[in-house]
């Protein structure tokens, strides 16, 4: 049994550094005895939470530490009075790098120590690293940290050049500078040649130094990878971090000089006897006999044992830390006052209505549940954790900023009354324990979602309100994916970049630790396959890209969490700089709970932000609650509604959740731009479904989960609904958990109740079973549990038996139905929008652009709405889309100035305040627009109307090529808004005229080009005749197709999805617009063989397929083959469709199946879910 | 100092310490402590796989400084020896000017 410990181990959170993540580091440790491990990770703290929760789960005690680099001393700045300063421009040059452990078992003094240290090193400007002297304040007179002066060091460069004198004097200051006893020296050998840098000589040189200093002297491997095997991940992680291949970094950095390249491959975590038979290898080396040897590793004991961290005493594991009452504004004991809040939410949420008199039923259960609630938060001690959400949202609503609550958060009511959550869960049967109970100690996550674009400033208003010194962001680590990993193998390798930038856009999809397997099976990446097998090179790219893969790349960050807690938070946590000007923790969200963090996600959500416009715009145009009523067509008795207020501004908040025409147009499927229900997948879904109320569009949401969607629940649930299938409970006393869902199990909170009415447990218990069901080591304990109990219930084995399969199949895939409420919210609030307010609301879109299509979509959609698109215009157009009322008093949507490829915000800011311009001269003069800007406006139109007829726009962009632009200069040019004399328009007169017009075409192209929108006509407009010639059917047209009819469509790529499939074989969903509408096409496994490359690159598409009635109004195409209708020579010809070599379907081996015609139907397979969605960018 | 890539018969103690060679048919006696080292290999440019858990021996390859004396002619020389990691072979990479011992 070895007692050595390993006190410099960098984990893959050292990122471009270390190569094995904690876990795997923890378990070698511990599987070759040792007591302890250390996480010194370059530059942060990283790694160190998951580093403590591997070593408890390996019964080993763990050390934290950090690796950074050492800047010299500032001079004068640092000397005496420099201690006040601000730490921030301490030192030069970098000297070398140090380890910094913390002590353990100090009340946490070593780790508060060890964080606020790795902040000064991040507060710099530019360079992370910190001063000997900031080391020694952060230290402390007490000296809770051991610095390990190594051979990164400047004292272990000068051993290196064999410098002695300048070694011991470097020792020597660092012995000066730091608290007694604080100094460890530290010797490594790689077993590098000898006399060469990490050789056995460089550590006998490190250890002769520390003992005639008389220092504690410590044995380490500089550890990077947990096994041999990880030396190569190592050296391509070096030629990467040097952005330089392999066979050049030699020159580059030559193997052996600290902090570069590797000298060989000997930094793993080696086992105790070998590091004991190092020792001795470096004591012989350094002249001395067995004793040095043993004191070599005495003096690594030691350090280890005082640096071993009590995880609750140091760190603080475990124990939630809310912000301090006072901060809340609140002075008595937090239950109470939130039981006042929530009587106040009472008063405020039902006032109105009826169902809350006293002694009626639901009053009664309104008090009960109210009741319960407040019992568990007042046991968990959590009531200041939700009067500080509270907090937060009402802070966000003051600042006039939509927000909502998301997710699990919705099924509390205590939620609902303090207005944290917009959703009743008492009339949506939400369960609270679903979201805490007692048998929960971790801290409940609530979401709050806010307009996007106003996150950053509802950042910098919590920080404002709570202090800094109790707020920080929280990061996210990002991992490489397939393509960065591509790139990044291929770098170190020194492949052509071009070449790799071809793979690399091909692996847009998988991990690349599936990138073999992928090779093999998918069809678009055959030609690389091929490469690959003839290839030695890219052989070795497949290796290193899987070695690459899923290691961490670097921290940014988190898109909405933000910690909250008292004023120990900065000793708790490190923080760095997050590029908002705002500091992050160094922690992410897997590091919350354990660190006893208080983590809020405020998701920045563009739906909202595009409703919001909506509402402004509504607001704008109609001025009053009565005209926007009566233009929406929602007046009631010739008077607006409470929810419009005089102004016309919309309460979204308060329009009743049962409007008809809402649920027309959402039954529609044209839900195009709608929250959640946009997708094809979803729009398929939604037109079967043909949602009459609000909790169908819970439902809807809660089916298209790739669970629901996987097991095959959405099928039975839609035949029940419709009445196709007689609903089937497997026990009377399961009618009232199911029959919302027709006898189908959709929801988590329908599992919670199954437990609860079969074996009694309450729904606290209920939970925790629910979350082991699809756990292999802990779903038979809640099996047994369930039959013993149910079949002691008196229900017959055959019942017990089926319902346990339900649970089992169901129970891990399921959703919470909480979820689903949350977010058909804004589903329906969008939908109300479009059904309302469509103009305002495509504008609203435009502006954010919040959903999964490109934004031409939106365009052909606002042709079809017939909602006129007024062309970009120098005078009418804004910086953002603006509602405009026509000459005919119809409503049509202005394109903004913004978006046009090549010119800057700036510019568009400064065009618009100088609107209204008078003449070309008086743009030129006063816009400040550069040549190139002034062209490509011309280009899009924008000078239309001051040209006034006189020329075209062609004339107009070679008249300003001609010209050189000269603008007034500044001291002449009038002020925003100052009208300039009325001159004529000189320059228009001298405008040449003559170029001929720009054709329907060249126009789509130019708007395509810059605005990536085609708004005078549609992009397949020039393909018309070349379609007509093929015999393609419009989208308008194929509804009025027979379910079966073989047809070929074409049109503009607008979505590709690729759901991952369990067990079953890849389906790509390809949607194109053809300007008449949508068609979405499913390819299946041949389908995809035989269109290969098409699948993914092309833009333009024709494809051959055959109709899918989907529903009353949906129809898709499951495709056979597809072309790229740009290159014309690759092309079927006309009368494709009659050909006999054309693709069709191959014969299913088992006749008949369900669908009856031997193919699946697409909802069958069909697993595309939230997050899944993905935007193909237009090359 | 010559460059070589001849076979080389070693004799290992026990522990791995070289302790005799038979090389150009002559024996000799390992008359030093031999120093080890490891030497990084292009293996970039030599292997055609690098898949993880190719184990040890990837990146470098042991070096053994030996000095021995013939048997034969007495004199003293520093070979250089590679132990390829994977297949314990014993490859000759360099040997140093003979040095020559007086008496």
């Amino acid at each position: 049994m070895s007692g050595f410990v390993h006190l410099d181990v960098a984990s893959a959170f050292s990122p471009h550094y270390g190569v094995n993540r904690p876990d795997v580091l923890a378990a070698a440790a511990a599987a070759d005895g040792q007591p302890a491990l250390a996480c010194t990770d370059r530059d942060g703290l990283y790694g160190v939470v998951k580093h403590l929760k591997a070593c408890r789960e390996n019964g080993i005690a763990a050390i934290f530490g950090v690796n950074l680099a050492v800047l010299a001393d500032g001079g004068a700045a640092t000397a005496g009075g420099g201690r006040r300063r601000a730490p921030g421009k301490p030192g030069g040059e970098v000297e070398g790098r140090v380890t910094v452990l913390a002590h353990g078992h100090d009340g946490g003094a070593g780790y508060s120590a060890l964080c606020q240290l790795v902040s000064a090193a991040h507060a710099g400007d530019g360079r992370v690293g910190v001063t000997r002297d900031q080391i020694a304040r952060a230290a402390g007179e007490q000296g809770v940290l051991t610095v390990l002066v190594g051979p990164e060091s400047d004292v272990g460069r000068a051993s290196l050049s064999r410098d002695g004198v300048r070694q011991r004097a470097l020792l020597q200051r660092w012995i000066r500078c730091l608290p007694a006893g604080s100094v460890a020296v530290e010797a490594v050998t790689h077993l590098n040649a000898p006399g060469a840098y990490l050789s056995t000589s460089h550590a006998a040189r490190m250890v002769r130094a520390g003992r005639a200093a008389g220092v504690s002297t410590v044995l380490t491997n500089a550890v990077r990878y947990a096994g041999p095997d990880g030396a190569a991940t190592a050296d391509v992680l070096d030629a990467v971090r040097a952005l330089t291949p392999l066979r050049d970094l030699g020159q580059v950095s030559a193997p052996g000089t600290p902090g570069g390249w590797q000298p060989n491959g000997q930094g793993w975590l080696k086992d105790g006897s070998a590091m004991e038979q190092i020792a001795r290898d470096v004591a012989y080396a350094a002249g001395d006999g067995a004793e040095a040897a043993a004191d070599l590793l005495r003096d690594t004991e030691a350090v280890a044992a005082a640096c071993m961290l009590d995880p609750a005493g140091d760190t603080g594991w475990g124990m939630p830390v809310v912000p301090e009452a006072g901060v809340i504004g609140i002075t008595g004991a937090p239950d109470r006052e939130l039981a006042l809040r929530c009587e106040a939410g009472i008063d405020r949420l039902y006032g109105r209505e009826a169902a809350v008199v006293a002694g009626s039923a639901a009053e009664a259960r309104l008090r009960e549940r109210l009741g319960t609630e407040l019992d568990v938060i007042s046991d968990l001690g959590y009531a200041s954790y939700f009067l500080t959400v509270a907090e937060v949202s009402k802070m966000i609503t003051r600042l006039g900023v939509r927000n909502a609550a998301r997710g699990s958060g919705a099924s509390s009511l205590v939620n609902y009354l303090v207005g944290i959550s917009h959703v009743d869960p008492l009339r949506h049967d939400l369960v609270f324990e679903r979201f805490l109970s007692r048998n929960r100690t971790t801290l409940p996550d609530i979401d709050i979602d806010v307009e996007s674009a106003e996150r950053h400033r509802v950042y910098r208003e919590i920080f404002a309100r709570f202090g800094s010194e109790r707020v920080t962001l929280m990061s996210m680590q990002n991992a490489y994916r397939a393509r960065g990993a591509v790139r990044d193998a291929g770098l170190a390798l020194g492949m052509e970049a071009d070449g790799l930038d071809d793979i690399a856009k091909q692996l847009w999809r998988f991990s690349a630790s599936n990138f073999r397997e992928a090779l093999a099976e998918k069809p678009e990446l055959a030609r690389l396959s091929e490469q690959v097998s003839s290839h030695r090179q890219l052989d070795l790219l497949v290796d290193l890209t899987e070695r690459l893969d899923r290691l961490p790349r670097h921290i940014s960050m988190h898109p909405c969490g933000v910690i909250l807690s008292d004023t120990s938070l900065l000793r708790r946590t490190p923080v760095q700089p997050s590029g908002l000007e705002l500091p992050m923790s160094q922690f992410d969200k897997h590091d919350m709970d354990p660190m006893g963090m208080l983590k809020l996600d405020v998701l920045g959500v563009r739906m909202q932000s595009a409703m919001a416009h909506a509402v402004s715009e509504v607001r704008r145009i109609h001025g009053s609650g009565e005209q926007a009523a009566a233009a929406g067509d929602y007046l009631q008795d010739r008077r607006a509604p409470d929810f419009v207020q005089a102004d016309g501004t919309i309460e979204l908040e308060r329009i009743p959740f049962d409007d008809e025409s809402t649920f027309e147009l959402i039954r529609s499927t044209h839900t195009l731009g709608c929250f959640q229900i946009e997708s094809p997948g979803q729009r398929e879904l939604i037109g079967k479904l043909a949602p009459r109320e609000f909790n169908d569009l819970i439902i809807d949401i809660s089916l298209f989960r790739p669970g629901p969607m996987q097991s095959n629940m959405v099928k039975p649930y839609l035949e029940n609904r419709h009445g196709f299938a007689p609903e089937v409970y497997p026990h009377p006393d399961l009618r009232e958990a199911l029959a919302e869902t027709h006898g189908v199990t959709v929801f988590h909170e329908q599992i919670l109740r199954i437990l609860n009415v079969m074996t009694g447990c309450d729904y606290a218990e209920a939970d925790v079973f629910r979350r082991l069901l699809g756990s292999t080591t802990h779903e038979p304990r809640v099996e047994a549990y369930f039959r013993e109990h149910a079949a002691g219930r008196g229900y017959s084995p055959a019942v017990v038996d089926e319902v346990w399969q339900t649970l089992q199949a169901f129970g891990s895939f399921g959703f919470c139905k909480a979820h689903g409420a949350a977010f058909a919210v804004p589903t329906y609030q969008s939908a109300w929008l479009k059904t309302h307010h469509p103009e305002a609301f495509l504008a609203g879109l435009w502006e954010h652009d919040p959903g999964m299509y490109p934004k031409r979509l939106l365009v052909s959609e606002a042709r079809r709405l017939g909602i006129p698109i007024l062309p970009m215009d120098v005078n009418a157009s804004d910086t953002s889309y603006r509602v405009e009322r026509c000459d005919d008093g119809t409503l049509g949507i202005r394109l903004a100035l913004t978006g046009v490829y090549g010119v800057s915000s700036r510019e568009v800011a400064r065009l618009r305040s100088g609107q209204p311009y008078s003449t070309l001269s008086d743009v030129r003069e006063r816009s400040g627009l550069k040549r190139a800007s002034l062209e490509r406006f011309a280009a899009l139109g924008a000078f239309d109307s001051l040209q006034d007829g006189r020329g075209n726009r062609a004339d107009l962009v070679l008249h300003f090529q001609r010209r050189p632009v000269r603008a007034l200069p500044a001291s002449r040019r009038p002020f925003p808004g100052q009208q300039p004399l009325p001159l004529p328009d000189l320059e228009r007169e001298m405008l040449q005229t003559g170029a001929s017009a720009p054709s329907r075409d060249e126009s789509v192209r130019t708007e395509l080009d810059l605005l990536a929108v085609d708004v005078s006509g549609h992009l397949m407009d020039s393909h018309a005749p070349l379609l007509r010639r093929l015999g393609t059917t419009p989208a308008s047209e194929l509804l009025g197709l027979r379910n079966g009819t073989e047809v070929l469509v074409a049109g503009v790529r607008v979505a590709t999805q690729t759901p991952p499939m369990r067990g079953g074989r890849r389906v790509v969903f390809i949607s194109v617009d053809d300007g008449t509408g949508c068609v979405d096409c499913t390819f299946f496994h041949e389908a995809q063989q035989r269109s290969g490359p098409f699948l993914f690159g092309t833009r333009l598409l024709l494809m051959h397929g055959i109709t899918r009635r989907t529903g009353p109004r949906g129809i898709s195409v499951q495709a056979l083959q597809a072309w790229d209708l740009a290159d014309t020579a690759s092309l079927p010809g006309p009368g494709h469709l009659a050909s006999a070599d054309r693709a069709r379907n191959a014969p299913r081996q088992q006749g008949g199946t369900a669908s009856g015609n031997g193919v699946p139907q697409r909802l069958d397979v069909h697993t595309e879910a939230e997050g899944l969605d993905n935007r193909v960018a237009p090359k | 100092m010559g460059l070589f890539t001849q076979g080389i018969e070693i004799s290992c103690s026990p522990a791995g310490v070289p302790e005799r060679l038979h090389w150009q048919g002559q024996d000799y006696a390992v008359s030093a402590e031999p120093v080890r080292w490891f030497e990084r290999r292009s293996w970039w440019a030599e292997e055609q796989r690098a898949q993880r858990g190719s184990g040890r021996g990837l990146v470098d390859h042991e070096i053994w400084r030996v000095q021995a004396r013939g048997v034969e002619d007495g004199q003293h020389r520093t070979f250089d020896l590679s132990r390829h990691q994977r297949s314990k072979r014993w490859r000759m990479i360099r040997v140093h000017e003979a040095l020559r011992e007086a008496a």
